[in-house]
């Protein structure tokens, strides 16, 4: 089953002569469970692909459906509402809250939608799992840039979302460190069922998921599946 | 550097713009303000010379030098400006004390005296008079007519303008060069050129002409405005002030107010600082947001030097471009005001007195040059100087900490979702608190507008009280009429008969008869003022009739005469607004035989008397009527002739209400010390029935004309009894104490502007600074309508905070310090008026909607940009 579509998507910024093109006709299927990349060369759109899909920016052109819903229709509160509660982000440059502590910073999503019932359990549980309990009262700048995109990772799956988006979630890290997020990535996505969208200009990586979405100059390339049913069980 | 400084101009266009407004509009407060309060002074000293002439020393002068000297005379140190002579050719003493005068045109316009009717006498016979004379002489006729003086009749050719009424307390009647008269006592009246300093072109003129320094005799209520003594130096009057004994803190304001006036030059330092604050504060945030380029330049080699190097070439550029264009427009826009408000002496004029006829010219705005100068100049140096402070604050940061921005924040290590708690609002906490110094310097910024209103509010109130006040008892300008006794002796006085038919008049209200009488103030044990009375002692004419004012006894007391006076019971209720300590019951005084004692204020402002309290006693003796002579005044006659009587004080008061002028009061003495008790205790314990002096106001709806005719009917057969009418004196003093209001209203509300101005600046920043921040909280799905309940938490709590810093700021300490400047530097009578609790409450309204829509116009933009757009920033 499809949990996002894109039919003929474009995007176009700038006006007249100062017109670029970022995004033409993108037309994409991504199934429930998928672990897809995006690779492209910098300034290929990509991440442009990546903030259309989360519902950042509006697309000039074409039609976007997460889990069956234009979010094209959506009004400006409702696809928030929305996207805070089937998306996950995780960018490259972290974007944690620097004056919050880890516990904080991953809770505060929560806190936006369903008020003050936390459910605690479930953080301790995820920040155990990625190793970064013991640094919870940690402020982002105390840590490592592995530990902070762990956190970023905390962040983005606290609320359960079955689309998580990374932006180049590794391409500030060392490679050991990469390997480690990458494997974070990939379990998270096989014990909670999620279908992950990730940007990266590196191929290697993107050979470790279950499909590659080459984009140059805003179109896609080629779409290759290397595990087209379900969940992609070989390597999630 | 050039070059790279223009590109930062033109890149950053708001932030240079920010820059360039806050330049402006200081320039504008610095010039406009100053001018202000430059023209205030002006003003001052315009009203001074109405009241007291337009001339700064006179002199007794011999026949030659007289004549010799000439108005527009230039000498070594001295230019003399105008040079009015009068000169005294007789004087009569028939029922009051007249002096024919001759004089120059120059004097009558320096002293106010112009012609308003008829013509100035020409032929020995002829005399000219003002309107106050000729009706205290009886003289109702018109011009042309004679009227007897002393033994001869003289023909009425014109009528002058009065004197100040206030001070109407010789009788001048102006005589031909013709008139020959039984002597000639002449006095040059000196004008210097005021744009020097007055005490060395009278040294110069002194002795240019080998005079003695004691032979000149100051206007002083002119002078002072205008450097009429060599100043002491600084740090003499600060020394003093702080190691001799007489001194204190109040001697050297007030010193240093006399001196170097301190109020222009204060305010000009004060504004100086402020707009060094505004400007500093708007540039640091402006250069804040591109810290991180400075790092990155450093790292390509660009010194720090050069760094610095842009930013003053930055400021100066703007500030050669925004300081001359924002005085300007501060002094355009004030003058504009100064125009429509200003003119002391607006109004028309009393038509029975003709106290003044200075017109309806409204007063010219001056533009202060040097502060308009010396401010350019301390922002020019500031400027260099913050360019420098923050080229050095680049320097001790790592050029990593110096791109990676601003990173102090405090961190606690305690986790918030732990608990039930909106995290919403723990991110607007630990934005807003994550930099103490920042919060504390947005909040003193917040608050310094408010606290300057709050100022300046709490003191235009007490100026309204103290005006009101001083109204009624400094000038004897609380009635438009008094009838008094041009009389030196106990004597004369207004029999009881012709007080009961002036308050019978319909023409008239609020009249009320005082008695007076001399008194001696016994058993004084001591003095706290040792020197209180050391010169009214001196003076001759005190020593004299009275025998001195404050004598000590052998047996090492004191005797000190005091002025003794019966009110009626509505007037000695109004003396309530005075108390200083006790209360007044005007039944209770009479009953038990009380008095009201009027206390000494010392210079700065103290009160004082003889440490007694109500319900204390003192002794007072009192001349008797029965076979009075004005011997009985010295209190050195046999004890039979007077009445000795202990009388308990009900209340201490600051002032009396109705005083004489001719006692304690007279020539240049004012505020003689004085016992207030009421006219029947006067009769009870003193036989005093008769009236020294009775003030009245005109019924409401009638003529001012008619009032003054009936009044004059009815003292016309009381012996010596004149009118003086303060109509004029009393709408000018009013409209110029209803200009300096607007004046003080107007810098507060100029100055409440301006810190606004800062304040959305500083709170646009606060909230821009973290935009980023609030483009993640965004992506991570909080609503529009959340962001901007979040926004509004955070300017709620800024403008709360702010309020109490204003409420804390001012009650604790800027409240105080007003308490202590309007007391003893102003000398204000009484501080009983605070801010209405409207003004309060606006402040404090105004403060948090300032704040709410200064962080929401932010968060609009923001909102209005792509999350994305705010995150990648």
């Amino acid at each position: 089953m499809s949990i996002l579509e894109l039919q003929h998507v474009e995007k176009i910024y700038g006006e007249k002569a100062n017109q670029v093109n970022a995004l033409r006709d993108i037309s994409l299927q991504v199934e429930e469970g998928e672990f897809a990349a995006i690779v492209g060369t910098s300034g290929s759109g990509k991440s442009t692909l990546l903030n259309l899909i989360g519902g950042l920016d509006n697309p000039t052109k074409g039609k976007i459906f997460v889990k069956n819903r234009e979010i094209g229709s959506l009004s400006r509160k409702e696809l928030t509402i929305f996207r805070r509660r089937n998306i996950g982000f995780v960018f490259q440059n972290y974007s944690l809250m620097p004056v919050l502590n880890v516990y904080d910073n991953v809770a505060l999503p929560v806190t936006f939608d369903r008020g003050r019932h936390l459910n605690r359990k479930y953080i301790e549980e995820l920040l155990r799992e990625l190793g970064i309990w013991e640094k919870r009262k940690k402020y982002p700048n105390e840590l490592s840039g592995g530990q902070q995109q762990r956190v970023a990772i905390a962040r983005a799956l606290v609320n359960k979302p079955q689309l998580l988006l990374g932006d180049e979630p590794t391409g500030n890290l060392d490679s050991a460190t990469t390997i480690e997020v990458m494997g974070l990535l990939k379990s998270s996505c096989r014990k909670y069922k999620q279908t992950i969208l990730m940007v990266t200009h590196n191929e290697a990586i993107a050979q470790t998921c279950d499909r590659v979405i080459h984009i140059e100059d805003g179109r896609i390339v080629n779409g290759k599946r290397r595990f087209p049913g379900k969940g992609g069980d070989a390597l999630c | 550097m050039l070059k790279l400084a223009w590109k930062y101009m033109l890149y950053y266009k708001s932030q240079t713009l920010a820059i360039f407004t806050s330049i402006v509009l200081t320039a504008s407060l610095l010039a406009g303000i100053s001018s202000l309060i430059y023209s205030s002074q002006k003003s001052d000293l315009a009203n001074s010379k109405t009241i007291y002439g337009d001339w700064h020393y006179y002199v007794e002068t011999d026949r030659e030098m007289y004549e010799s000297i000439q108005s527009g005379e230039k000498g070594e140190g001295y230019e003399l400006k105008r040079c009015g002579k009068l000169e005294i050719r007789d004087v009569v003493l028939d029922e009051f004390v007249l002096c024919f005068i001759h004089t120059d045109e120059t004097y009558r316009q320096m002293a106010h005296r112009d012609l308003l009717k008829g013509n100035y006498p020409e032929k020995e016979n002829e005399i000219a008079a003002d309107g106050f004379v000729l009706g205290s002489l009886g003289f109702s006729g018109n011009l042309g007519d004679s009227i007897h003086i002393g033994e001869q009749d003289y023909v009425v050719t014109g009528v002058l303008k009065s004197k100040w009424a206030a001070s109407a307390d010789e009788m001048e009647i102006f005589v031909s060069d013709g008139f020959s008269g039984r002597g000639r006592q002449r006095f040059l009246y000196l004008g210097f050129d005021e744009e020097e300093k007055l005490y060395r072109q009278l040294d110069s003129f002194l002795k240019t002409y080998g005079l003695n320094a004691e032979s000149v005799v100051g206007n002083d209520e002119v002078t002072r405005y205008l450097s009429k003594e060599a100043p002491a130096g600084i740090y003499e009057t600060i020394k003093f002030g702080l190691t001799e004994e007489e001194g204190n803190f109040t001697y050297i304001v007030l010193k240093l107010q006399s001196d170097y006036n301190l109020t222009y030059h204060g305010m000009i330092a004060l504004l100086c600082l402020f707009s060094l604050f505004v400007v500093y504060s708007v540039f640091n945030i402006s250069v804040s947001k591109r810290t991180s380029e400075y790092g990155m330049l450093q790292t390509l080699g660009v010194s720090g030097k050069q760094i610095g190097g842009t930013l003053i070439l930055e400021l100066f550029m703007l500030l050669f471009i925004g300081y001359p264009l924002g005085c300007l427009l501060g002094n355009g826009i004030l003058s504009l005001v100064f125009q429509k408000v200003g003119g002391v002496f607006k109004g028309s004029l009393s038509g029975a007195d003709q106290t003044l006829a200075e017109g309806t010219n409204a007063v010219p705005f001056y533009l202060s040059w040097d502060a308009m100068i010396s401010g350019f100049a301390f922002l020019l140096i500031s400027l260099a100087v913050v360019a420098f402070i923050l080229v050095c604050s680049l320097k001790k940061q790592s050029l990593k900490d110096v791109m990676s921005g601003d990173t102090s924040f405090t961190k606690r290590r305690k986790i918030y979702a732990v608990g039930p708690i909106n995290m919403a609002g723990v991110v607007v906490r630990k934005f807003m608190f994550a930099n103490k110094k920042k919060v504390f310097g947005i909040l003193i910024s917040l608050s310094m507008g408010g606290c300057i209103f709050l100022c300046t509010t709490y003191m235009v109130e007490n100026l309204k009280i103290h005006a009101e006040l001083s109204l009624k008892s400094d000038d004897g300008l609380g009635s438009e009429y008094r009838i008094s006794l041009k009389s030196r002796s106990l004597i004369d006085t207004i029999p009881e008969a012709a007080a009961d038919k002036i308050k019978g008049m319909p023409e008239t209200e609020r009249v009320y008869a005082t008695k007076y009488t001399l008194s001696e103030m016994i058993h004084i044990e001591e003095l706290e003022w040792e020197h209180y009375f050391d010169e009214r002692n001196q003076d001759l004419s005190f020593q004299q009739r009275f025998g001195g004012i404050c004598v000590r006894q052998d047996d090492g007391t004191y005797r000190i005469k005091y002025d003794m006076y019966g009110y009626d019971q509505e007037l000695l209720e109004q003396l309530r607004d005075f108390i200083l300590e006790g209360e007044i019951d005007p039944e209770e005084i009479k009953n038990r035989n009380q008095i009201v004692a009027v206390a000494n204020m010392d210079g700065q402002g103290n009160y004082y008397f003889y440490g007694k309290k109500p319900g204390d006693t003192v002794t007072l003796r009192v001349p008797r009527t029965d076979g009075y002579t004005d011997e009985l005044l010295s209190f050195q006659s046999n004890e039979e002739c007077y009445i000795q009587q202990e009388f308990e004080i009900a209340a201490i008061v600051s002032r009396s209400l109705a005083r004489e002028q001719e006692f304690l009061n007279s020539d240049k003495w004012e505020d003689s010390p004085g016992v207030i008790m009421t006219n029947e205790q006067m009769k009870e314990n003193f036989g005093i029935a008769d009236y020294s002096f009775i003030n009245a106001s005109p019924a409401e709806g009638m003529e001012a004309e008619q009032a003054s005719g009936q009044l004059r009917q009815v003292i016309k057969d009381v012996p010596k009894a004149v009118l003086q009418d303060y109509t004029t004196a009393i709408e000018t003093q009013k409209n110029y104490l209803r200009q300096q209001q607007i004046f003080f209203s107007g810098i507060a509300v100029i100055l409440l502007v301006i810190s606004l101005f800062h304040i959305v600046n500083s709170m646009n920043h606060t909230i821009f600074a973290r935009r980023r921040e609030y483009g993640i909280i965004r992506a991570m799905g909080i609503t529009d309508g959340g962001f901007y309940r979040m926004i509004l938490q955070t300017g709620i709590l800024y403008g709360v905070l702010a309020d109490v810093f204003i409420f804390l700021i001012y009650n604790l300490v800027l409240r105080r310090v007003m308490d202590y400047y309007m007391a003893h530097v102003l000398q204000f009578l009484h501080l009983t008026a605070n801010i209405p609790n409207l003004v309060l409450m606006g402040i404090m309204i105004l403060n948090v909607v300032i704040a709410v829509a200064a962080v929401m116009f932010p968060a609009w933009k923001m909102v209005r940009e792509t999350i994305i757009s705010e995150i990648t920033r």
